[in-house]
């Protein structure tokens, strides 16, 4: 699966046939242990196979991490959140969110090519979890938040349900 | 269910590191010690993914740093048997490039010698 970036637009959850369940965490590992029960029940909800289960963990602890790790530079207590929603029967769209400063994962300072894995690559941002990402996600995108006097990220990761 | 880990001495000074459950980030962190451990005194490492049902980036660095401490003693470690998604993940990652992946027993052993 090639990940395909989409308009904005097409993030809405206008049209939404379940209702938005939302999952928030605070910006420390530990909590990350919440991420698979949650997963569960959504998969559970959906009868999503396996495989495509395993994609969205895969893509959710990666996206989360970063945020904690490289948004919030391990900073604790910091919130972040995951939605998502189901826009139409073939697609579920999660979003994660938080309140750090602009932190693009999908830059391609980020995302070039590496050829030989060594063990830094898997200490900084970007590198080979977001060539996971782009490989087990069907979409993904990001958005620089401002909201008020605040700012923040948004990472929207699709998945295309199997027939 | 919390990430188990065993160690089984074969023939041939082959040491198998069994890993069992979701490696993911509270998995990876069940077993980094004992990783490091096995890594500290193997030779030939033959890591045994057959029960592995989930592999994200942080279970991929549990598994690559300790490979890498066998490997750069001069030793050899091989993957075993991962299912069809933990080997995309290894694939993608291009894990195998230095830890060669093998579904068959004898033909893993056979390229620890």
């Amino acid at each position: 699966m090639n990940a395909i970036a989409f308009p904005a637009e097409t993030m809405a959850v206008e049209g939404t046939v379940k209702p938005v369940s939302r999952l928030t965490l605070k910006s420390q590992l530990e909590d990350m242990a919440a991420l698979w029960a949650w997963v569960e029940a959504i998969v559970a909800e959906y009868s999503i196979s396996p495989d495509t289960a395993f994609a969205i963990h895969l893509c959710l602890e990666e996206a989360i991490s970063n945020v904690i790790r490289h948004g919030y530079s391990g900073q604790p207590n910091h919130a972040l959140t995951v939605d998502y929603a189901s826009p139409n029967a073939h697609e579920l769209v999660f979003t994660v969110e938080d309140q750090a400063p602009p932190f693009d994962p999908l830059h391609p300072s980020l995302v070039e090519e590496l050829p030989a894995p060594t063990p830094e690559d898997f200490l900084r941002p970007g590198g080979r979890g977001i060539l996971l990402m782009r490989k087990f996600a069907s979409t993904i995108a990001y958005q620089r938040l401002k909201n008020g006097n605040g700012s923040g990220n948004r990472l929207t990761i699709g998945f295309v349900l199997p027939q | 269910m919390h990430m188990q880990l065993s160690t089984q001495e074969m023939d041939g000074g082959i040491t198998r590191v069994e890993l069992d459950g979701r490696m993911d980030i509270a998995g990876a962190a069940a077993v980094d010690l004992k990783m490091n451990l096995v890594a500290g005194s193997a030779k030939k490492l033959l890591i045994d993914l057959q029960k592995v049902s989930f592999l994200g980036s942080m279970g991929l660095r549990s598994i690559v740093l300790p490979a890498r401490a066998v490997l750069s003693k001069g030793g050899k470690v091989v993957i075993f048997a991962p299912t069809e998604m933990v080997a995309s993940v290894l694939k993608a990652s291009n894990i195998d490039s230095l830890l060669p992946i093998h579904n068959d027993l004898a033909a893993a052993t056979a390229a620890l010698q």
